[in-house]
């Protein structure tokens, strides 16, 4: 019996609200699109900010409200096609992801700005060829790739998800085509080893399905809200509740992992996260996309179907401590090394997902000890991390790209443009915001969830066995190390990536400088728009400081988020009131154990840096003293444009140390050579390797290329688009032998 | 002149082809008998040779010379630095020299470093260029003349004994060894007859500065490697090494107590004599001892072991003298290679390492201490008898002499105005100084060669591929002076 | 495994018990004492035989004085009847002073000049940082700079320190004879340190510029680029001399010679500076005839 519910929205009603939201968004974000390719981009972005802002009140109205939204466009008798659900879990992730996506969107307005693509009074031979306009096609790239992602986090079934699933990747390989790279070449490549690797993610995400299919018979599994199915993992004896057991639960995890590891970008499939990123140069907007909300779809999944995959093994617990402190280590210490405006935010991202799988690891080991405290306190670090990194990512990218932009280079050492000359304190307040928090310095988000993880770790001693308790005290040293090393990275981002201005500006005449800033300022198409990119940065700050800050209320809706994993409201057990701290205003981390109040934290912070300013205040005139630089008695080093780079300490030489201090895993080569021509010249090359990305070009490369040879010569001699049509060709067709398997 | 020279030279056989080129650094920078400046002919011959078009091409190579060290330094220390010999010594104070004579690198994430004038790493005024990409050196270029002060000039027309008070000044810790130089090569050009035992104190006044500044570098490397109670204690064996001075020298840093025809000390009596021995030996016991503990300790080894390392072709070709060209496996000594008067007398063993890093430089100092002990113990046992200066024992002689020295002096030997040339030994290395006094005995002119000199281009190219770190290490091992080298 | 520390405790205490008592003639050199005129010194003689011009005799004005910031203690004068008898008392070798940097008010009235430093002195009395600067020396007054750091001066006993950067530098230790090349890093490094700051100018060279006053390259004395406060003379001036410079520098003790004049003008253009140098204007008069 075929079902089907069409004009329901229409009953305007407080249980209906929700779906009216949705059906809104939904609405927005297609015409949107349509917009984008038939029109003007700027308008296409700000229907896609509306459309944000519209999932962003939805998903708090269901957070809020309590209200789960659970809806089949198509039933069919036993298992339904075409499920919508928003349960409180997936809708904490539809809130991070419009956060997010709002920034993303009101950023993109003036960052792909297409006003004066034709204007004629620009210099070109002063703006040069990398020039930052991006093709037409980016809008409805990035509009579609967010509609994927809302679709995905909406679908209660196999089949929806991985609709959103495919096309999220399609449009992302489309979107990073229009990266400007230093060569074509580079950018195809990075392109299609996304693709490859999306590809993989997909086929191996149809395995995981495929296995729960096979033990509960049914694709409508994903994101259960408790009024389903009232069910506890701890107590997990309703059979209902697991997706698969047994062998195929093993099965079923292991190719989660690494399915949804692939778009996150774990070790060792890191390459998919940062090559994109870092070697296409793609578009900061759609990095932005890639690096905060797609790999949080794969948090999402993850947590999704490893959370209820009934009695968790305790190897899958060590698998995940492990991958994941590697992936924190290798992301940290790539982050240091990279020279990269947005490699480095990108190798971040890895070192955070690293963080959340280990966070991932502890709460599947302390389910499999029956602590359930650790494991309430370990679902919501990951819940709460996600959140935090999410809006700190995106941020992040924010600031470099239009660092970038302005000083039309991705490069750490090309020092070309002063940024405090064209840009207000929105930039520089943005990217300090962005690197303390993803640095993980109180109150801001970063730490507060870095805490929460590195707390739970520290419970290690819990564990009922010593291998977990080595393992998870082990991996807690090599997390907290990387959330070290990760602030090199991060002191780094900012110094010579945002403050860094040059000092040939000092030496030219005041009236040329006025003048290139006048041509500068024509390049980026005047003050017009401006506005936008400093809202999205105040945006974030807001963002940033507020979920620091107001840690209680987001543990409020990570706590409700985890109510269907958890089957209990976990946040009476963690926040409380201590020790003349208000209740409702300290974050415990256990019984005894840590604890803290990010509020009164900020609040002390602020008047650690009021009352020394008010007292100085009151003695009277400020004492000042201004002088030139210290250069061991030398003068500051001064030169041309094209000398700068040689007199002035740089971001290469700020991370050398550690390039050759880990020579073993940089695999680091220092050539020193001299040119043949002239005696007097020598010429240096330091270059550092992945050692994952040599694994895979000397393991798969030679296979990898000739089985696609064969392809290409026998199969498919055809275009990139026939391949395309091939494999969309390919997903309806599984989806029709599902659904006729279903029916049958 | 020079170009005649140079022009001779070329048909030469290779080893008369060598001392000949070492003479034309004799005649470097030198006034032409009829008084005209030849500055503009030597700064042609300067350019000539920066251009590799004619001095340089008649460089014999060392097989050519069948590998005699004897030779070899006289040639290849002279020439390697020969064109910025003469760029210092036509310098116009207050401009500065990068020694950048092996060039800069180029490269993704190469800066230059700028190190000086004012750090206290290197106590003194001088710079480096560091060029790198973080951490690694690629490159060094030193930069000297900060101070520039002009003694060769300024004593031009002084009497040789108003002179010694400048040339002593040159580097005050190398104060023995310059005056000594100066004087000795006065004299020779004078035809003075010096008293034996002068030059026998003399020679104790150059081991006792020795052994100072090697204590000195010894304890700047254990300050280096953060070693305090090692660095403390060889400073506080350095300090009595400086008492010791003071009190039978008459001066810490041994100031004054040459003059041209003899020594103002006095060291007739034996017992002074074996008090001043016992003492040094004293001290040499102790450092031993604490070398003994430095030895044992695998930080400090650490830090010194393969830094900086310079191979022997490399100190040969660039010139490099001193415990700098021993400490790279060169055995050449002028205490006994080049000999002045006690040091013909005596044995001093010539200590040499063939490991070239900065251990190997540190040893050879270590083993010169004990080595110059040993020499000191030998000049005070056969301390000549007899007056130390010329006209001793006359009622305020000294200040006769001062006053009417040329008067009195003013001999036949005068006439004659060819160069002398002596060479010492210095804690650093081979100084060297040409001396040319007109007719009336006043000073001509003079030149220096001071060993820090020599061994700026070594140390740029030891300091190579070395990490930051190790900077001081090798600096301190190198022994390098700035107010040696600028003068 | 050899143990520093019971080698350390087993050499004993070496350091002096300066500024407590008075130096030993162990710590003082021959030459670190100045010339003292007595009746039998022929000034005239003597001022032809000083190299450095710091005998100064003019016998129609009937002036006779020792300049010892320019006095390099070679002791040629003692062939024109200056003494320098071995023994004596070893304070006559402890010749540092204030500066009045030119002051009329200053060299009239002490109790004025106290009361300038006295502020001073309260804040550097625990710590205070020295930072030494090189200008052009011989490298002797560098050994004897840092030789206060060793066993037998140990001048952190008395809460005084080296520093690396100007930054963190309470005072200048200036030594040699101040080159052109190195005026601008002077000035830079003065203007770099914080105040309140003393400068401390050690050594003939940097006082008036000693042996090198008549080399090319000598720019000027010290205190005509940046005010000096307390100048050390000597050449080199022994450690116990320098500790004696520093300690008034810090009020630590009382200087027991009378306030001299050392009369700065610190000058604009370099045409000024010519005139004076070319004056060789006297300064600081410590001994007078």
């Amino acid at each position: 019996m075929v079902h089907v519910n069409y004009f329901l929205f229409l009953l305007f009603t407080p249980s209906n609200l929700s779906f009216f939201l949705l059906f809104t968004t939904f609405s927005v974000f297609c015409s949107a699109i349509l917009v984008g390719i038939f029109s003007s981009r700027k308008i296409a972005y700000l229907l896609g900010a509306i459309g944000s802002s519209l999932g962003l009140a939805l998903s708090f109205f269901i957070l809020i409200t309590g209200n789960t939204l659970s809806y089949s466009l198509w039933n069919i008798t036993q298992s339904s096609f075409a499920k919508i659900q928003i349960s409180w879990f997936n809708a904490y992730f539809l809130l991070i992801s419009c956060a997010v996506w709002v920034g993303i969107c009101t950023y993109s307005l003036k960052y792909d700005d297409d006003d004066n693509d034709d204007d004629p009074d620009v210099d070109r031979s002063y703006t040069g060829e990398d020039r930052e306009k991006y093709g037409k096609a980016l809008s409805p790239l990035l509009l579609l790739t967010i509609l994927s992602m809302i679709l995905i986090l909406v679908s209660g079934d196999a089949i929806l998800f991985l609709i959103g699933w495919e096309s999220m990747t399609i449009a992302s390989f489309f979107m990073i085509l229009e990266g400007k790279g230093v060569e074509r070449k580079e950018v195809i490549n990075a392109a299609f080893l996304f693709l490859a690797f999306g590809e993989a993610s997909s086929v191996i995400i149809m395995l995981a399905f495929s296995g729960i299919f096979s033990s509960i018979h049914s694709l409508d599994f994903l994101s259960v809200s408790p009024s389903s199915s009232s069910y506890s993992l701890l107590s997990s004896t309703a059979a209902g509740a697991t997706l698969a057991s047994g062998i195929l639960a093993s099965w079923v995890f292991v190719s989660a992992l690494v399915g949804f590891g692939l778009k996150m970008g774990i070790a060792p499939f890191h390459m998919s996260e940062w090559l994109p990123i870092a070697h296409s140069s793609a578009p900061s907007n759609a990095s932005a996309l890639l690096s905060s909300t797609l790999t949080l779809m794969g948090v999402y999944g993850l947590i999704d179907i490893v959370t209820r995959l009934g009695s968790l093994q305790l190897w899958w617990g060590w698998i995940a401590l492990g991958i994941g402190g590697i992936s924190a280590m290798l992301g940290a210490l790539h982050a240091s090394a990279s020279e990269h405006s947005k490699g480095l935010p990108a190798y971040s991202t890895i070192e955070n997902n690293g963080l959340i799988i280990v966070a991932i690891g502890a709460y599947i080991l302390a389910t499999y000890y029956g602590l359930s405290l650790l494991a309430e306190l370990a679902l919501i670090a990951v819940l709460y991390h996600s959140f935090s990194h999410s809006i700190s990512k995106g941020s992040m990218f924010a600031v470099m790209g239009w660092v970038s932009k302005l000083r039309r280079s991705f490069d750490f050492n090309k020092q070309n443009a002063p940024i405090s000359n064209y840009t207000g304190g929105a930039t520089r307040l943005g990217g300090l915001f962005t690197v303390l928090s993803l640095a993980a310095v109180p109150p801001l988000a970063g730490f507060v969830s870095e805490w929460l993880i590195l707390e739970v770790l520290f419970q290690s001693f819990r564990y009922g066995d010593i291998g977990s308790q080595i393992i998870g005290t082990l991996v807690g040293a090599v997390s907290a190390l990387a959330a070290g090393i990760i602030i090199v990275a991060m002191t780094k981002a900012y110094g010579f990536g945002v403050l860094l201005s040059k000092w040939s500006s000092t030496s030219s005449s005041a009236s040329s400088r006025a003048e290139s800033m006048k041509k500068e300022k024509d390049r980026l198409g005047g003050e017009r728009g401006e506005n936008f990119v400093s809202a999205t940065f105040l945006y974030f700050i807001v963002l940033v400081l507020g979920v620091g800050v107001a840690a209680p209320s987001i543990f409020f809706l990570a706590s409700k988020a985890s109510i269907p994993i958890l089957g209990t409201n976990a946040y009476g057990d963690f926040v409380t009131g201590l020790l003349g701290v208000p209740a409702n205003f300290v974050i415990l981390s256990g019984k005894p154990f840590g604890g803290f109040s990010p509020t009164f934290t900020a609040i002390f912070m602020l008047g650690l840096l009021v009352v020394p300013f008010l007292i100085s205040r009151a003695g009277g005139k400020w004492n000042i003293r201004r002088t030139s630089g210290w250069f061991g008695g030398g003068l500051p080093p001064k030169g041309d444009e094209d000398s700068v780079p040689r007199v002035l300490y740089n971001s290469f030489g700020y991370s050398a140390p550690i390039k050759i201090m880990m020579q073993f895993l940089f695999r680091t080569k220092e050539n020193v050579v001299r040119v043949d021509s002239s005696p007097d010249r020598y010429l240096v090359e330091v270059e550092v390797l992945d050692i994952f990305k040599k694994i895979y070009l000397v393991l798969f490369g030679k296979w990898f290329l000739s089985l696609s040879e064969l392809v290409g010569r026998k199969l498919m001699p055809g275009r990139l688009s026939n391949y395309i049509v091939y494999i969309m060709a390919a997903l309806i067709f599984v989806m029709l032998y599902v659904f006729a398997t279903t029916i049958a | 002149m020079l170009r005649k020279f140079v022009e001779q030279i070329v048909g030469a056989s290779p080893i008369s082809k060598a001392i000949q080129l070492s003479a034309v650094f004799k005649i470097a920078g030198e006034h032409d008998d009829d008084g005209r400046d030849n500055k503009e002919e030597i700064l042609a011959i300067w350019a000539d040779i920066e251009n590799n078009k004619t001095i340089l091409s008649l460089v014999p190579s060392v097989e050519e010379l069948g590998r005699k060290p004897e030779t070899l330094l006289l040639c290849q220390s002279s020439l390697s630095f020969l064109p910025l010999l003469i760029k210092s010594l036509y310098s116009t104070p207050g401009s500065q020299i990068d020694l950048d004579a092996h060039g800069l690198a180029e490269g993704y994430g190469i800066f230059t470093f700028l190190y000086g004038p004012v750090t206290f790493g290197v106590p003194e005024a001088g710079g480096f260029k560091f060029v790198t990409y973080g951490e690694r050196i690629v490159k060094v270029a030193p930069t000297i003349n900060f101070k520039r002060r002009g003694i060769e000039q300024s004593i031009v027309g002084m009497k040789p004994d108003e002179a010694l008070l400048l040339v002593e000044r040159s580097a005050g810790n190398f104060s023995a060894s310059y005056s000594t130089c100066f004087a000795t090569a006065v004299e020779d050009s004078l035809r003075i007859e010096t008293p034996e035992a002068a030059k026998w104190i003399r020679a104790v006044a150059i081991e006792l500065e020795r052994i100072y500044n090697h204590l000195h570098a010894f304890a700047r490397e254990a300050e280096a490697a953060t070693q305090s109670v090692a660095a403390n204690q060889v400073h506080a064996l350095k300090e009595r090494v400086l008492r010791l001075n003071a009190k039978y020298f008459g001066h810490r840093f041994l100031f004054g107590f040459n003059e041209i025809g003899g020594v103002k000390c006095d060291l007739s009596s034996r017992e002074d004599r074996e008090e001043l021995f016992s003492s040094v030996r004293e001290i040499a016991k102790e450092f031993s001892e604490i070398v003994d503990y430095f030895l044992s300790s695998r930080i400090f080894l650490d830090r010194l072991q393969n830094t900086a390392r310079l191979s022997k072709e490399d100190a040969l070709s660039l010139g490099a003298v001193g415990p700098v060209a021993r400490g790279s496996g060169i055995d050449w000594d002028d205490r006994q290679s080049y000999p002045i008067e006690p040091y013909s007398d005596i044995f001093v063993p010539l200590e040499t390492s063939n490991d070239g890093d900065a251990m190997g430089r540190m040893m050879v100092r270590i083993r010169e201490v004990a080595s110059s002990t040993v020499a000191i113990e030998e000049l005070l046992d056969r301390l000549p008898a007899g007056k130390t200066k010329k006209g001793a024992g006359e009622k305020n002689a000294e200040f006769q002499s001062t006053l009417s020295f040329s008067a009195t002096t003013t001999t036949s030997s005068l006439t004659q105005s060819d160069f002398s040339l002596c060479r010492i030994e210095s804690p650093s290395g081979d100084l060297i100084q040409i001396v040319k006094l007109d007719k009336r005995g006043r000073i001509k002119s003079l030149h220096i060669r001071p060993p820090s000199f020599a061994n700026w281009l070594s140390f740029a190219k030891s300091l190579e591929g070395n990490v930051f770190t190790d900077f001081q290490f090798s600096f301190e091992s190198f022994g390098l002076s700035y107010a040696d080298s600028d003068r | 495994m050899k143990l520093w520390v019971l080698r350390g405790l087993k050499k004993g205490m070496l350091t002096t018990k300066f500024p407590k008592e008075q130096p030993t003639q162990d710590e003082l050199s021959r030459k670190s004492f100045p010339p003292t005129p007595s009746k039998v010194s022929d000034w005239e003689r003597g001022r032809l035989i000083c190299p450095t011009g710091a005998i100064q005799y003019d016998s129609q004005l009937a002036k006779s004085e020792i300049d010892l910031g320019k006095c390099i203690y070679c002791q040629r004068c003692s062939s024109a009847g200056f003494e320098f008898p071995e023994t004596r008392d070893s304070t006559s070798a402890l010749k540092a002073t204030f500066a009045t940097n030119g002051d009329s008010a200053y060299e009239s009235d002490e109790r004025l000049l106290f009361e300038k430093y006295s502020k001073l002195w309260k804040s550097f009395k625990k710590s205070f940082h020295v930072l030494m600067i090189d200008v052009g020396s011989c490298n002797a007054c560098n050994f004897e700079v840092l030789n206060l750091s060793n066993p037998y001066y140990d001048f952190n006993r008395l809460g005084i320190f080296f520093t690396n950067s100007p930054k963190h530098a309470d005072a200048l230790i200036v030594v040699g004879a101040l080159n052109k090349a190195m005026v601008d890093v002077l000035k830079r490094t003065y203007d770099n340190i914080p105040s309140p700051k003393l400068v401390i100018s050690v050594g003939a060279c940097s006082i008036s510029g000693g042996i090198f006053q008549n080399t090319e390259s000598f720019a000027s004395p010290v205190r005509k680029v940046i005010p000096v406060d307390v100048v050390v003379p000597g050449c080199p001036p022994t450690p116990i001399q320098i500790l004696q410079g520093l300690l008034i520098a810090t009020g630590r003790i009382k200087t027991t010679e009378s306030f001299v004049r050392a009369p700065t003008d610190i000058e604009e253009t370099s045409e000024q500076e010519e005139e004076e140098k070319n004056e060789g204007s006297s300064s600081f008069k410590g001994v007078s005839g």
